[in-house]
């Protein structure tokens, strides 16, 4: 009887836990919340890391490496299943690595601008790395549920005239998303009578050829909504404003949201369409080609023509994502692994600048009284019910010499996100290029152009974000905010995994290297899944 | 093993400096600087522990693998020029430090200012030692970055910030080009080892991509070495400190690109693009620089054009590329920097003591500040290349490769006289320096009173002076030794031993060198006058400011364009982008399924039946309804909703889906009942909107009209096609068979929620958890608008009638709470074999409380019966997991269920499954999240109540929580 790896759960459970728990809890009781909060996200980190070593085996053929969870033990492809392969795993670091900052920075006062803070953070946790654990498409949608649920929640956390409205264009626009997301889900079903991504791998070249406009139909529409997600041009203006919208914490977490539209983007596109997949290979290449392009001009346009560094923020998330769908494009279109290993590369590394960024721009911003006065202004405009919030100033330790470290941490970021060296950003341009150059696409111009803009973009972000940083930590007339520990020490620690991912560039490289091989080639994957034993041992009769 | 060590020591102890001295206290000068000379000191030593083997011809290396999968490693080696290179480097590095040490008031964070030098050092030694290119481009950005925050130093001053961005933009514009140069390179030699890319010169000419590379490895080089048109940015970064200005333009930044030029010259150079693109650049450079330098007022200013024309000097050589060429170019290099950082110390110095730079307001200094007065005439002469002086040395070759015949192109043949007019102009702003700033009356009315400066801060000076002097006498033994293995190991080991002497007879350059002189000296003396009246900068040509025209370009370029752009390109408004999203569906659809519409095959059809298409009629005509009413009646919209609603209810139960039936008419009931409560307080409707009547508007709601009507003909031809075709085997098959023998229930439905695809449930709950969540937080803070607070028409003009009207419906929904209990429990308990189940159970429980807050009010309820639904969901949600993690007991995976019979006394047998308990999670969970939004909407009334009349006592709001 095989002992099933119930670790491969955890990472969906403890924030479920977590977050259900909190809901006994007076609302008052923010410091035992956030107390579990933490708690629960250390321990995801723990289970993330531990996770992606099992992941990390060196035996690729074989798919001892990738490991497979049947829920509630029935056989694939009638249950639902759980994979946990390398880039799983490595998406659920980055989700651990997201949430510890991001917590501990709300602790400086913004879990009291409004209820269930904590309660909701966890339950995006969850929705991330179930989106990111699953292998079922129906119980895909369900995560994107979860994590757009709570993320529709935490944008309005605060409420506030601007984030209301962003909130509601947010929430209109991926209700939209998300019924395009049904649609495409049914046309699939419809045709191939399956949800197990695996097994719909393998039922698509064996599809008549009359089945496949059905199934084109249906993956474009599904297609469509992850698009929407990960922020492509034109379909993209709502992110802007949603992420300048919401509160720091949430907008530094926010930082991964459209990573998961490409995530599943390059999981899905390789896996149903890649070389094997007979007369379907590449389908939907030009597009992301295309479209990564446009929102990478669209984003560097928006980075040079941003006034607050708030909005320049957001629109860096865009560069980043066109950059990353343009990647996956090449990879459909038979890019080297090289490339694709860099882009995987890339997408961690400006996930985390711009994370550290967003936690940034409030005390880089902040005139005196900080959080405080904010708090005031937003009780005395909604009308609070006297003693609803404590909203006097948050005890804490005040950090010395506030300008020089602000400065140094811009100064990161400004290095990862425009991609100039030593730091990492630079290391995933590079790894980037370099692929390409090593690639023979079927569309070299468009690789020439993209090489282009890469660097372009770099360029554009270097100069709109050192008139920010000149504006701030040059200005004449500089008042030294007063900025607390619990919210500098965040942003140093996402700085710090930059750091890491520098110097410990070599080991990175050779895990994104091994990822990026396996997505290219599912072959584990997808024999893996189909031989994954269930705890009962009975013959079962295949449909 | 000791010279790896070495050559890590040469790089990384400036690092390391560097985070020392940005620890030391922004009081302790001293400390400072004591740190940086002995980092200086400790590099020279290193480095000269190195020279024997290079001397020998050996390459020392040290290789420390950073990311081998990219072929990117540390990997340093020092040759005989790069040896140079940094000796020339740490040597000027060393005397900046001590002459900064007296240069910097007391008010400056010095150590500060040492961690930027220490910093700066450390990666132009890296760009001179790497072995790697694309390591080259990192150290070569790590220049520009920290020049950028040396010349910014002085933040407060706007020159400052200004010159500091605009030398950042333009050297990482170039820094990108070469980066994209280099990685080209890599490919088509397929390494970025260094050695490889000099040993594959013929490789990399003959490639197809060579004019490409060419291109955007010159615009690396250009930037950096400030050639022209990209020479403004090096006048800008002026702002900078004195000592900083004298490291950038002597040892280091500029000398980064001839560096290039010259270590890359085997590799790339030696073909006609090279030749015309990089000696036409550096004469052009070297005539332009010369031109306007003489026309500054500004000391510094003067200096720097006098840089760019040197520069343009250096290149043009390494363009020529011949042998004698590369010798003089290498040699050009050092004496450059050893006379130009001594000039820029005099400029400081003469600053600092006198408060002016101006030329016009300097004069006669000579009386006041008699050594540094001498010290700074025999750098400039050595600058006009005055005999028996390094510079003349290095010019004459110069003049000797510029007469000698290379490839009889024009631009060859026009080499000689083009040298002779840039040195012409070089004779007369040497000549300007000296006359005005130290001969003439003594000067009047100045900010301070020069005097000489302490002893320490002149040392520098008189120690480069002294060099100048030395090389200009004794070349052959000074220098010529180093610039003999330099220029071995840029040329190869086979290179002929070259001799300087001080006197090569009376030839050509000879000739050049004296007419240059002459013409120079009464090109000065009969335009003096009219040079200092004039302009800043030279006639007609001074309109024309290189650096105004970057900044407006930038700013076209920068802000103005890109903010037109991308207005154009995107919008805020919710409208347009639902419409984008779609047009791009029907777009999606279009694309994938017009060629393949023939294919479509022949559907089966069955005959319609009149009584549903009513139906449908019915319900669609209600959908439509809806759409129609939902702007200006929204009462009416709800109820149209409903009635679509209620037919898909009929649909499902016309085709044998009673569960889908039960669960959409709760559904349906709940969600119509909230909005109504919501409708109540929303702002008035406005009557009429005057803008909709515009013809554009109607036009818009044509089109908009137009794509609905694609985009719902299209998804219901879709549909229509995928519910016709020939069913394919799938897995809901396998559902209907499964359900009962392994699920243990006989309503496939609720086994499918409950047990095969629970998980999806258990997600779906706590969507449902957190829809709960948010929309109680947000109507926490929600304020109806101020029309809405009062009490609607109907309530306050007709009170008592209307209590009376409520009377008996109220009175009827009270006694049907326990019924609705009752009704749920039947639900929950059938749930697994028949329509039912935790999900419908729920919602009819929630209906029943929803019907008692109708029937009576808050307070009345509330009162008497108080829901704690966060508890409820909660729990919820705790009972599914712990239900789900209960299998874990077992060795089974989460939310494996159960099913048995087990016997109750006087029931028998009963069918038990672990699914009920999970169902029991799904039903709290439903409620509390229901009964949550209720509260938060009833609740608003309390709170408009208590706005009215703020004296009323405090409602208890707990309840909710």
């Amino acid at each position: 009887m095989p002992v099933p790896e119930h670790l491969i759960i955890a990472p969906i459970l403890i924030p479920f836990v977590t977050g259900a728990l909190m809901l006994l809890y007076h609302e008052r009781q923010r410091r035992a919340k956030l107390g579990l909060g933490i708690a629960s996200a250390v321990s995801l980190l723990i289970v993330a890391v531990e996770l992606l070593n099992r992941a990390k085996g060196n035996d690729l053929a074989g798919g001892k490496d990738i490991g497979f969870y049947l829920l509630g033990d029935w056989a694939v492809p009638f249950g639902i299943a759980l994979v946990l392969d390398r880039m799983s795993a490595m998406m659920l670091v980055l989700v651990a690595l997201l949430a510890i900052p991001a917590l501990i920075y709300s602790a400086a006062g913004w879990h009291k601008q409004g209820q269930h803070f904590h309660s909701l953070f966890q339950f995006l946790l969850m929705g991330l790395n179930g989106a990111f654990l699953t292998g079922d498409l129906f119980n895909l949608f369900v995560f994107f549920e979860v994590l757009l649920a709570a993320s529709y929640g935490l944008l309005l956390h605060g409420t506030g005239q601007l984030r209301v409205r962003a909130g509601l264009h947010y929430i209109a626009i991926n209700l939209t998303a998300s019924l395009l997301f049904l649609i495409g889900v049914s046309l699939i079903y419809g045709v191939t009578g399956t949800l197990n991504m695996a097994h719909l791998a393998a039922l698509i070249p064996k599809l008549p050829e009359a089945d496949l406009p059905l199934l084109h139909a249906g993956a474009a529409v599904l297609g469509l909504a992850f698009l929407i997600k990960a922020g492509i041009w034109p379909l993209t203006f709502w992110l802007p404003t949603t992420y300048m919208a919401g509160a720091a914490p949430v907008a530094a977490m926010f930082a991964i949201m459209t990573k998961v539209g490409i995530y599943v983007i390059m999981r899905l596109a390789l896996m149903l369409f890649g070389p094997d997949a007979g007369a379907s290979a590449g389908f939907g290449s030009g597009v992301l080609i295309a479209g990564g392009m446009a929102t990478v001009i669209y984003g560097a346009l928006g980075v040079l023509a941003s006034q607050g560094v708030g909005r320049m923020a957001a629109h860096l998330v865009l560069i980043s994502s066109g950059t990353l769908l343009a990647v996956t494009g090449f990879a459909l279109a038979g890019g080297s692994p090289e490339m694709l290993s860099g882009g995987l590369y890339y997408m961690v590394s400006s996930t985390l600048a711009v994370s550290a960024l967003f936690l940034l721009i409030e005390p880089m911003s902040r005139e005196e009284g900080g959080i405080a006065a904010m708090l005031a202004l937003t009780a005395d405009a909604w009308g609070l019910d006297e003693g609803d919030e404590d909203s006097q100033q948050e005890e804490g330790l005040a950090i010395p010499a506030t300008m020089t470290i602000l400065g140094l941490c811009f100064g990161a970021c400004l290095l990862v996100l425009a991609g100039l060296p030593p730091l990492s950003g630079f290391i995933g341009k590079f790894a980037i290029l370099s692929g390409a150059l090593d690639t023979q696409v079927a569309l070299p111009n468009a690789l020439w152009g993209f090489m282009g803009l890469l660097l372009l973009s770099g360029f554009a972000t270097l100069i709109g974000l050192i008139r920010i940083g000149i504006q701030t930590f040059w200005g004449v007339d500089v008042t030294v905010p007063r900025v607390l520990a619990v919210e500098i020490a965040p942003v140093i620690a996402l700085v710090a995994m930059g750091m890491v991912m520098t110097v410990k560039a070599q080991d990175t490289m050779t895990y994104l290297n091994e990822t990026a091989h396996a997505l290219l080639g599912p072959v584990s994957y997808l024999e893996g899944m189909t031989a994954a034993p269930r705890v009962t041992q009975e013959p079962e009769v295949a449909p | 093993m000791i010279e790896q060590n070495l050559i890590l020591i040469l790089v990384l102890l400036p690092f390391v400096g560097a985070i020392a001295a940005s620890t030391i206290s922004v009081n302790s000068r001293n400390a400072a600087a004591w740190l940086a000379a002995l980092v200086m000191l400790g590099g020279l030593a290193a480095l000269s522990a190195l020279h024997a083997q290079v001397a020998e011809g050996r390459v020392p290396r040290a290789v420390i693998n950073w990311i081998p999968a990219l072929h990117l490693n540390l990997s340093l080696r020092v040759d005989g020029f790069a040896w140079m290179f940094v000796g020339l480097v740490l040597g000027i590095g060393l005397l900046v430090v001590i002459y900064a040490r007296y240069y910097l008031s007391k008010t400056d964070p010095v150590p500060r200012f040492y961690a930027f030098l220490l910093a700066f050092t450390g990666s132009m030694i890296g760009l001179l030692v790497s072995g790697n290119i694309i390591l080259l481009v990192v150290f070569w950005e790590l220049t520009s970055l920290l020049s950028f925050l040396l010349i910014g130093y002085w933040y407060q001053n706007p020159a400052a910030r200004d010159g500091a961005r605009m030398a950042l933009i333009v050297t990482a514009l170039g820094g990108i080009c070469l980066l994209a140069a280099m990685l080209m390179i890599g490919q088509i030699i397929g390494g970025y080892d260094l050695d490889l890319v000099l040993a594959s010169g013929d490789l990399i000419r003959a490639h197809a991509t060579y004019p490409v590379v060419l291109g955007l490895f010159l615009i690396g080089a250009f930037t950096k070495s400030a050639q022209f048109p990209f020479h403004f940015w090096l006048p800008g970064a002026m702002a900078a400190p004195t000592p900083v200005s004298a490291f950038l333009h002597s040892a280091t930044m500029v000398k980064a690109g001839v560096f290039l030029l010259v270590r890359f010259s085997p590799a790339l150079g030696g073909t006609g693009a090279w030749f015309f693109a990089v000696t036409g650049t550096g004469m052009a450079t070297l005539v332009i620089g010369a031109l306007i330098a003489l026309f500054r007022h500004d000391l510094k200013g003067l200096l720097a054009y006098s840089t760019i024309s040197h520069l343009g000097l250096i290149t043009a050589l390494a363009g020529i590329g011949s042998n004698g060429a590369i010798v003089a170019a290498i040699f050009h290099i050092a004496n450059h920097a050893v006379f130009k950082a001594s000039l820029f110390m005099a400029a400081g110095i003469i600053d600092h003591e006198s408060g002016t730079r101006d030329m016009r307001r300097l004069s006669g200094l000579m009386r006041l500040m008699p050594y540094t007065g001498t010290l700074a005439i025999v750098a400039s002469a050595a600058m006009a290349g005055v005999p028996l002086l390094n510079g003349f040395l290095s010019k004459e070759m110069f003049f000797a490769e510029a007469v000698e015949w290379h490839n009889g192109t024009w631009l060859d043949n026009a080499l000689p006289y083009i040298a002779l007019v840039a040195s012409i102009f070089s004779v007369a702003y040497s000549l300007r320096f000296i006359m005005t700033v130290f001969f003439g009356p003594a000067p009047v009315d100045l900010p301070k009173t020069p005097h000489e400066p302490v002893p320490w801060m002149r040392r520098p000076v008189e120690l480069l002076v002294l060099t100048c002097l030395v090389v200009g006498i004794v070349p052959g033994l000074s220098l010529g030794p180093l610039l003999n293995m330099a220029a071995q190991s840029v040329l190869g080991p086979e290179t002929p031993w070259f001799s300087i002497a001080v006197w090569h007879g009376f030839n050509t350059p000879m000739i050049m060198s004296v007419l240059a002189m002459a013409l120079g000296a009464a090109l000065y003396f009969a335009f003096a006058m009219r040079i200092s009246d004039g302009p800043e900068g030279p006639p007609l040509l001074h309109r024309l400011r290189a650096q105004k025209m970057f900044e407006r370009s930038l700013l076209a370029l920068s802000w103005k364009w890109p903010r037109v752009l991308h207005r154009l390109a995107g919008t805020e408004r919710l409208q347009p982008q639902l419409r984008l999203i779609v047009l791009a569906a029907i777009a999606a659809g279009v694309a994938t399924l017009w060629a393949g519409m023939r294919l479509a095959p022949q559907p089966q059809l069955t005959a319609l039946d009149p009584a549903f298409a009513v139906m449908w009629a019915v319900g669609a005509l209600c959908g439509m309804g809806a759409a129609w009413m939902a702007k200006y009646h929204r009462f009416a919209a709800l109820v149209l909703l409903g009635g679509a609603g209620l037919i898909t209810c009929l649909t499902f139960a016309w085709f044998s889906a009673p569960d889908l039936a039960v669960t959409q008419l709760l559904v349906e009931i709940a969600t119509t009942v909230l909005l109504l409560l919501g409708l109540r307080w929303l702002p008035k409707r406005k009557e009429e909107i005057a803008d909709d009547r515009l013809a554009s508007a109607r036009l818009r709601r044509l089109r908009d009209l137009a794509i609905a009507l694609v985009m719902g003909l299209g998804m219901a031809g879709v549909a229509f096609v995928v519910m016709t075709r020939p069913t394919t085997s799938n897995i809901g098959d396998w559902f209907l068979r499964n359900a009962y023998h392994e699920g243990g229930g006989t309503n496939v439905v609720n086994v499918i929620l409950v047990d095969f695809r629970a998980f999806d449930t258990l997600g779906e709950i706590t969507v449902l958890a957190i829809v709960g969540l948010s929309v109680y937080a947000l109507l926490r803070r929600f304020r109806p608008a101020p029309e809405s607070a009062e009490s609607p028409i109907q309530q306050a003009t007709d009170a008592p009638r209307l209590k009376d009207a409520m009377f008996v419906p109220s009175v009827l929904m009270q006694w049907m709470f326990p019924v609705m209990i009752v009704l749920a429990a039947y639900f929950f308990f059938r749930g697994h074999d028949l329509p039912g189940g935790g999900f419908s159970a729920g919602v009819t429980l929630a209906i029943g409380l929803l019907v008692q807050y109708i029937a009576t009010n808050v307070r009345w309820i509330e009162a008497r019966l108080i829901v704690l639904p966060i508890r409820w969901m909660g729990a919820g949600l705790l009972i599914a997991g712990g239900t789900g993690m209960g299998a874990w007991l077992f060795g089974y995976p989460f939310l494996t269920a159960n099913a048995q019979y087990i016997t109750l006394p006087l029931i028998g047998p009963v069918p038990v499954a672990t699914a009920m308990v999970f169902d029991l999670g799904v039903f709290a969970l439903v409620v509390g999240a229901t009964v949550l939004m209720l509260i938060a909407i009833a609740h608003q009334s309390l709170r408009i109540a208590r706005i009215r009349a703020q004296d009323e006592p405090q409602p208890s709001e707990q309840a909710a929580e």
